[in-house]
């Protein structure tokens, strides 16, 4: 474990001083991370200032919430969002070799050169709102803040599953960058109230795929809305990230090193 | 007239050997068959819950912003472009000579592979999609004016095209133009509507976007299909936005062909 770690300070490090060699790259990166960022509330700002809202759910709320789901995203953007670009890669040119040979598990040994600091972009700007929103809705108490951190862990289980699950994906998929597209387009239904969506889809989201919990739940937590549902999906979101990697360890036997 | 037709002939040779090049990966446009209706969903479920009891926002009913996502949808399937990506990795590589080389303008050739493109997006995700919306979802995708419908997509096609093949000339001069792509793509994302009616923007916001080729490509199509045009408290008849539309075409695409020329004068061939 200690070796690991060493590994993964390393691998930190270098990526570090990568972004600081190529600094004009990473500033202009990391500024249109921050830009995409203000974007994501956009719809609800636009929503708000047109006198509608989400039933029962005030603006700095809905804020709340997305900014959450953004602090999760970027957070789980700098741990593995380039494991997915990486393992696509290797297995188009048919060089994930390079990566079976290493005396790692192959997955470590892409989640720790897959460190990506432009994310960080992600995390200002979703730390920014989370400021803002907290400021006007308040937290429930001292309980809802250790109850935050749990499901927020919770939520981070999830991205970490999405982002394994969408690499191991990429095995059997040869070449197809629309792969993210896909887990993208259902993590939708964690960025806002879940009461705005019918009792099906709210199951499947707290339960089946639980993109809830990168963004409402937690959300929730703070502003004291919970109800027992978050709770029992705590678990599925942890045994979520186990099938991610599971999964993705399993399809490495499914390589054939010919490319695509 | 004989230059046309042996235009004609290259525009769809090339588009057939496109859509069977791309058909061979037909899953990767197939992804939107599971996609489309996901996000169409989410937005579904969100503006229901939005309207609630509220009868109109920013003049648009409840059953009008559904078949306004539904719209947006389809119309992004057959207006989509990676002409700027493609120009970019040509350049910066220095392949672009194997085209410099061949008796053929590459802004036609990039056209003609968009059109045969956007032909298999045509069957393999306009198609399932439209399908999806109106039977799964009950929505009402019959346009208002079918003929200035197809008018205005042609435009918004040829205008994306355009506009993503002059942001590709810029790596004639930057070679890397990622960045401004990625600029250009934050802007679209926002400013084509297809993300929420631009009638919900600020009134000076809506303004500008009538000198901008935004919302060329997506905003006025699906506001002809609605079979309405209103922005910055400008009402206009579906002939005389489509008429602006081409106007506006137009201009850009002779921004693009004097930006050609230059380009081509510039063009080394050593690549990044």
């Amino acid at each position: 474990m200690k070796k690991l770690l060493a590994i993964y300070k390393t691998c930190v490090k270098t990526a570090l001083n990568r972004a600081a060699a190529y600094r004009l790259n990473f500033i202009l990166s990391f500024l249109i991370t921050l830009g995409s960022n203000i974007l994501f509330p956009l719809v609800t700002i636009l929503i708000y200032n047109s006198g509608a809202s989400f039933p029962e759910w005030d603006f700095y709320e809905v804020l709340l919430i997305q900014a959450v789901f953004t602090l999760s995203h970027g957070l789980a953007g700098i741990v593995f969002n380039e494991v997915l670009w990486k393992t696509m890669l290797h297995i188009r040119e048919g060089s994930f070799e390079i990566v079976l040979l290493k005396p790692l598990t192959p997955l470590f040994f892409l989640i720790s050169t897959s460190f990506e600091p432009e994310f960080a972009g992600l995390l200002i700007g979703g730390g920014v709102m989370f400021g803002i929103a907290a400021a006007h809705t308040g937290i429930a108490s001292a309980l809802a803040i250790g109850q935050f951190l749990l499901l927020f862990a919770a939520g981070f289980a999830v991205m970490a599953g999405i982002n394994m699950m969408m690499a191991a994906t990429s095995f059997k998929w040869v070449g197809n960058s629309r792969i993210p597209e896909i887990f993208e387009s259902v993590k939708n239904f964690g960025k806002y109230p879940a009461a705005v969506f019918p009792q099906i889809i709210r199951g499947l989201a707290a339960f089946i795929i639980p993109v809830s919990m990168i963004g409402f739940f937690p959300a929730g937590a703070l502003l004291g809305r919970l109800d027992l549902t978050a709770f029992i999906a705590i678990l599925p979101c942890f045994l979520f990230m186990l099938i991610g990697i599971w999964l993705y360890n399993h399809m490495i036997r499914l390589y054939e090193g010919v490319g695509g | 007239m004989k230059l046309f037709k042996r235009k004609i002939d290259t525009l769809i040779a090339v588009a057939f050997v496109t859509f069977k090049e791309w058909g061979a990966y037909r899953t990767h446009s197939m992804v939107s068959i599971f996609v489309g209706p996901v996000y169409f969903a989410a937005q579904y479920y969100i503006w229901t819950a939005v309207y609630g009891g509220s009868g109109e926002l920013n003049g648009m009913k409840l059953a009008e912003m559904i078949r306004y996502f539904g719209a947006s949808a389809l119309i992004g399937y057959l207006v989509m472009d990676f002409a700027a990506w493609n120009l970019n990795m040509l350049v910066e590589s220095g392949k672009f000579l194997t085209f410099a080389l061949r008796p053929l303008n590459h802004r036609f050739f990039a056209f003609s592979q968009k059109a045969g493109h956007r032909l298999l997006g045509f069957v393999l995700e306009f198609i399932p999609c439209l399908i999806l919306f109106a039977l799964l979802f009950k929505v009402d995708m019959r346009p208002a004016y079918a003929g200035w419908l197809l008018l205005s997509v042609v435009l918004a096609f040829l205008m994306n095209f355009f506009v993503n093949y002059c942001l590709g000339m810029f790596s004639f001069w930057f070679v890397h133009s990622g960045g401004i792509r990625m600029v250009y793509g934050l802007f679209s994302s926002v400013f084509t509507g297809m993300l929420i009616p631009l009638v919900f923007f600020p009134k000076p916001l809506q303004v500008i976007q009538l000198f901008l080729p935004f919302q060329y490509t997506a905003y006025v199509p699906v506001m002809v299909f609605l079979g309405r045009y209103s922005l910055g408290g400008i009402t206009l008849p579906i002939p005389a936005i489509v008429g602006i539309q081409a106007v506006a075409v137009m201009t850009v695409f002779v921004i693009s062909e004097i930006m050609y020329r230059a380009a081509m004068k510039r063009f080394t061939a050593v690549g990044a």
